[in-house]
């Protein structure tokens, strides 16, 4: 088991890593489990996996889980149409009586077929029904899952270092919880998002970087807001802010706050947002 | 190692399993843990599959590694504090007024009910802008109000109990705002009516069927037959009757109206429809209920799928349910008492329920809250109760409730 983790888990370039979480992420690829993310959208729960997948140098496989997916997408597909569309006409190259040649693998096919070890992120578990997700789970366990098709037994050649996220509130159910491990992913306090930033402009002004992120902050408090703006719409504004020759770091700290619409993308939460900042600079 | 851990975690409620705890041996036993913070994040990665428990976990490895009492029932904590609090209001009004910097004027005009509702709103709200404050309530064994009497010089709501040094982080109690069932959310709201619908084919022949694709080209010599057919779409009638009248509801507005939101972005057939109280002969579409009233026998007219959901907290003068001219609209006087109309629309939708907003352990204090609860299935409106309403609303026969 030991040859496997050759490599620990230290953070990649554009992923600023909290300690407990990289504890969390090492211990899970060392005892072979896969390990379940929540946290509220915009605290880098899809980012991780990107994050793990260049800092060990693995290839990384995405499986977008949509709800009416169906357990077989994920892991084969057969391809009935295209061999009874070759059997009538018989002009491809491909063999008719060979069902393998019909057979593609999904997501997980390929994670456990690929050559060398790999990332895979099983993305928003949550969208899917029950079902799914504990079959899934079954299958990830005994690493293997057979194609009816052809009798045949996929084994994974590589235990692929699995990440699954859930934007849900709610629990998976116990047997799915029972085979993972579990994490929460809280939002980023400021201190932690002054990290994040400089990782993504490392030559942004200091001064901007602190009263944008203060700004930010302030507004994600205000009441009534349906969707509140996460890291990645602060990114953007910063980018926007960083973008616009006319904008002075003076109109952060005077209440004058350009570009709302970057980070508040729902129109009542927008009107609500701006209704506050005006009033807040009339004081 | 860490049996007495593990049973610990376990009696105060975090569900942990055997399993688990043998997967936190072999991360012991192999040497994967070093040192007692990476034990704490290890174990809680292992044992807890759930944010909700991070607080409770924290409060048992506290107490575990240093000794920090555990609260009595850590469950009911806030529940104990609001009634601890209510019983000093009662016995001195001014003095809790002061101590939690609220009116006393105010709160003179509230039932003792809505008194602990309003007790606890205030001690989460205090937990929520208080940094850190795990100490400041909730702390069951160590909170100074309600549980012990401990209170000199006035309520010693904030103050410290002389409780002994923690594991740092531990103590930090940093999960405190995911650990009580929490309001509902938009996001909640939907995860939980994700499973109320209906699906039916419908629009455009555009998806294949394998089998009778086969089977048809089978009959036809070989010749390929393809056989199409409708894709399965969400076809579920809802209607939802929403209380928005009279102050007793004016403590729920917030819920329901993320229910409201919620309700319309999911559904693609839904009637929102607003009552006050109790259904008499009209509902209205509109909020103000004046502008769009609906009588309420022409509900017959729908589809008698159609889901019916009311909201509402039930609770209101045993007349305005059972007299004849209980209405306090002069309107709407037709004879029928509001428990005859209930009972119609419990009739015409087989499959009904009422949401009450009032939790549930205080129905049996409200007369007319048992009354509807007999004609309609009622659930609270809570994460749980909604979840049970959703089972309720898709179960195949529901006879109703009459």
């Amino acid at each position: 088991m030991n040859q496997i983790v050759s490599d620990e888990f230290q953070g990649a370039t554009k992923y600023v890593l909290d300690q407990e979480l990289a504890a969390i992420v090492n211990i899970s690829m060392r005892l072979e489990m896969p390990l379940l993310l929540k946290g509220e959208p915009g605290t880098g729960k899809t980012m991780l996996a990107y994050a793990i997948a260049e800092s060990l140098g693995m290839p990384l496989i995405v499986l977008n889980v949509k709800s009416s997916m169906k357990l077989v997408e994920a892991l084969y597909q057969y391809d009935t149409l295209t061999r009874l569309n070759d059997s009538r006409f018989g002009d491809s190259k491909r063999d008719v009586s060979n069902i393998n040649e019909y057979i593609k693998m999904g997501k997980i096919g390929q994670a456990f077929a690929a050559d060398q070890r790999t990332v895979l992120l099983i993305d928003e578990i949550d969208k899917a029904d029950t079902d799914f997700q504990d079959d899934m789970l079954d299958v990830l366990d005994q690493m293997q899952f057979d194609i009816i098709e052809t009798d045949q037994t996929i084994k994974a050649r590589h235990r692929p270092v699995i990440i699954i996220t859930s934007n849900a509130k709610k629990d998976l159910s116990d047997p799915f919880l029972g085979r993972c491990n579990f994490h929460h992913i809280a939002f980023p306090d400021p201190k932690m998002m002054r990290k994040i930033i400089h990782v993504h402009f490392p030559d942004l002004d200091t001064k901007l970087a602190d009263n944008a992120i203060k700004a930010f902050f302030s507004m994600r408090d205000i009441t009534g807001i349906e969707k509140k703006p996460a890291t990645r719409e602060l990114i953007n504004w910063i980018r926007a802010l960083n973008a616009d020759p006319d904008f002075r770091v003076k109109d952060l700290i005077n209440g004058k706050l350009p570009f709302l619409g970057v980070l508040f993308k729902k129109s009542p939460d927008y009107e609500g947002a701006q209704n506050l900042t005006s009033r807040r600079r009339l004081f | 190692m860490f049996v007495k851990f593990f049973y610990t975690l376990k009696e105060v409620g975090i569900p942990v399993s055997p399993t688990a705890f043998l997967t936190l041996q072999k991360a012991l036993y192999n040497g994967m843990v070093a040192g007692l913070d990476d034990f704490y994040t290890c174990a809680r990665a292992i044992l807890v599959k759930s944010e909700r428990y991070f607080d409770l976990y924290d409060q048992v490895f506290a107490h575990y590694f240093e000794g920090v009492p555990l609260p009595e029932d850590a469950g009911f904590e806030v529940d104990a504090i609001a009634r601890g609090l209510l019983e000093e209001w009662l016995k001195n009004p001014k003095k809790v007024a002061d101590a939690l910097g609220i009116d006393e004027e105010k709160l003179n005009k509230m039932s003792p009910d809505e008194l602990i509702e309003y007790f606890k709103e205030r001690l989460k709200d205090q937990e929520g802008r208080h940094d850190g404050g795990g100490k400041w309530i909730g702390t069951g064994g160590y909170s100074p109000v309600g549980h012990s009497g401990y209170h000199p010089g006035g309520m010693r709501v904030g103050g410290s109990s002389g409780g002994k040094s923690a594991v740092k982080v531990a103590n930090e109690r940093r999960y405190k705002d995911y650990s009580t069932a929490g309001p509902l959310t938009q996001a909640n709201i939907g995860e939980a009516l994700k499973r109320l619908r209906n699906l039916v084919p419908a629009g455009p022949k555009d998806q294949v069927n394998v089998d009778e694709t086969i089977r048809e080209t089978m009959r036809n010599a070989g010749e390929i037959e393809l056989v199409f057919d409708r894709a399965l779409k969400d076809r579920l009638k809802v209607i939802l009757a929403i209380d928005n009248g009279g102050w007793s509801m004016d403590p729920h507005i917030d819920i329901v109206q993320t229910l409201f939101d919620y309700a319309r972005a999911q559904f693609k057939e839904v009637k929102t429809y607003f009552f006050h109280n109790t259904i008499y002969d009209y509902v209205w579409e509109d909020p103000a209920r004046y502008k769009k009233p609906k009588k309420i026998v022409e509900f017959t007219r729908n589809d008698p799928d159609t889901r019916l959901i009311i909201v509402g907290d039930a609770s209101m003068a045993p007349y305005e349910l059972m007299a004849h001219d209980g209405s306090i609209h002069i309107s709407e006087r037709s004879g029928r008492p509001s428990i005859q109309q209930l009972k119609f629309l419990a009739e015409t939708f087989s499959h009904s329920v009422w949401l009450n907003p009032v939790p549930a352990s205080m129905w049996g204090y409200t007369h007319t809250i048992m009354t509807i609860s007999a004609i309609f299935p009622m659930f609270e409106l809570s994460l749980d109760g909604l979840e049970k309403a959703v089972t309720k609303l898709m179960a195949k026969d529901t006879t109703p409730a009459v």
